[in-house]
């Protein structure tokens, strides 16, 4: 039986002979050295056999020596079948389009699942996605990656603390955690507002409890602003009147003290501007070219030529492309060559003290928060020190000095 | 000379249990239940047909008798049948 293996991949033809006494004729190919299998005699001078593809020349040499009719019955195995196959074009096409199609399909988004967060946030989400180009319909590899979808997505939706975006074959499941706005909880119990910085008060608005200072004072960190005793000043009269009588009694009309105190404080910062400054930036001019990228082999597409500069900043951008969720080794790659320009900047040492302050500005302004106001700026001291002009300024600013300070019940009496 | 070699060979087998269908180019039967019938060392087809399958050997002939023969693989010396088997009979010339 061993013989006969493999006789499906390369073919085999069914034979039938005619003639007297046919089985002679198997005979003789077995002499031959030809491997015949399941000879049956159909009828008394009908026999018929299988014989391998590659015998049949053999067995037309066989047949020429004797007075046998030969017909071949039907054909079976691999080359036959693709044979047949390829016969058919109209199926050949088919069959590639339909696998088009499948790669196709498999590479557009087919949905966008968003979960983990609350429906209006959800809908502002989709909306936001939409913006990208994101949604159910859309190529997945003209898309950008999901790392970067997710920091747009953080700074685009300010509810959101946190968004995990991930592509699982051909859906978008988006994770989003609600940025939990937590009222600072206010704490109801009485309290006081005191200064966390020195300054000098500029401006005050004081709804609930005792202002203690005045605007143009000059407070240190830890004044008391605003007080939460509201009958402080009684106590502290009656206090020296009962000096040295028996301790007594008296009622604390304790509130929380509320309201906005701004304050005119002052920084001291140090800053180093180079007098020449190299940087370069993209001009705006790009190119996109597009590649099939199979192993290492990468089949342009789109976007031939060269671009007409000469300084490129190269920036290249991988999708590989799935074949249901199975990711094909192709790939399709976007390079985008953009211009860049080369500058080199030197600055006067007026120049460089302008920047210096505005960085220092800058910096000052992010630290501080949105609610503070930068006033004024004093350079107070500069020196050039190898190609480096060192600032040394004086910036006040305006800003919000409040902090909060529960009043702990007070002993009373000593 | 002929003679004496044909007196040899049997001799052989007996006395060193040499496997007698080499040593007597002989055919070796095997069969399996009615189904099949494994011929190895014969010497040519003589008839065959739905019923019946004569082989030629170096002494006479093989004739197998039964139904709905089908000669599964059929290579020099070897032949695989296969049917309903209901007969073997050995015919001397």
């Amino acid at each position: 039986m061993k013989h006969k293996q493999g006789s499906f991949i390369r073919g085999y033809v069914t034979v039938q002979i005619k003639g007297n006494r046919p089985e002679l004729f198997f005979q003789k190919c077995m002499q031959a050295g030809i491997l015949v299998w399941d000879i049956k005699k159909t009828g008394d001078d009908l026999c018929v056999g299988n014989v391998k593809l590659s015998d049949i020349k053999k067995i037309r040499s066989i047949k020429r020596k004797m007075d046998y009719k030969i017909q071949f019955i039907s054909k079976k195995g691999y080359p036959f079948f693709i044979k047949r196959f390829t016969r058919k074009k109209q199926l050949m096409v088919g069959l590639i389009m339909s696998f088009m199609l499948i790669i196709f399909l498999s590479n557009i988004i087919w949905e966008v699942r968003i979960t983990g967060v609350p429906s209006d946030i959800e809908e502002k989400i989709s909306k936001q996605l939409n913006n990208y180009g994101i949604h159910s319909g859309a190529w997945i590899f003209t898309l950008e990656s999901p790392n970067s979808i997710q920091q747009q997505l953080v700074q685009d939706v300010p509810e959101l603390l946190w968004v995990g975006v991930h592509q699982k074959g051909t859906t978008f499941y988006l994770e989003g955690v609600e940025k939990s706005i937590v009222k600072e909880e206010e704490s109801r119990g009485p309290r006081h507002l005191i200064a966390n910085k020195k300054g000098i008060i500029k401006n005050m608005y004081v709804s609930e409890g005792l202002p203690r200072v005045a605007v143009n004072d000059y407070v240190e960190p830890g004044d008391v602003l605003v007080s939460g005793i509201l009958n402080e000043d009684e106590i502290e009269a009656e206090k020296e009147e009962d000096e040295n009588s028996e301790e007594t009694e008296t009622n604390l009309e304790l509130v929380t003290a509320d309201g906005e105190i701004t304050a005119t404080t002052w920084y001291e910062v140090t800053v180093n501007v180079p007098l020449e400054g190299n940087y370069e930036h993209v001009t705006g001019n790009q190119k996109d070219k597009y590649y099939l990228q199979l192993g290492r082999l990468q089949l342009p597409i789109w976007g031939f030529g060269k671009p007409d500069y000469d300084e490129i900043h190269r920036e290249s951008n991988e999708k590989s492309i799935n074949f249901f969720k199975w990711e094909l080794p192709i790939k399709f790659v976007t390079n985008t060559l953009s211009e860049k320009v080369n500058n080199n900047v030197e600055r006067t040492k007026e120049e460089a003290i302008n920047t210096g302050i505005q960085q220092a500005k800058n910096e000052l302004k992010l630290q501080l928060g949105q609610d503070s106001k930068i006033i004024s700026e004093n350079v107070l001291h500069e020196t050039t020190e190898s190609g480096k002009v060192k600032l040394n300024l004086y910036i006040s600013v305006e800003e919000d000095i409040v902090r909060n300070e529960p009043i702990q019940p007070i002993n009373q009496g000593d | 000379m002929k003679k004496l070699q044909q007196r040899i060979r049997p001799w052989l087998v007996k006395y060193f249990a040499l496997p007698s269908d080499v040593i007597l180019e002989l055919p070796r039967i095997t069969i399996i239940g009615q189904l099949h019938v494994y011929i190895e060392n014969h010497q040519g087809l003589e008839t065959y047909s739905d019923t019946e399958l004569r082989l030629k050997t170096n002494k006479g002939f093989i004739q197998i008798l039964g139904s709905s023969f089908v000669l599964k693989m059929m290579l020099p010396e070897e032949i695989l049948l296969e049917g309903t088997i209901t007969e073997v009979k050995f015919i001397s010339e």
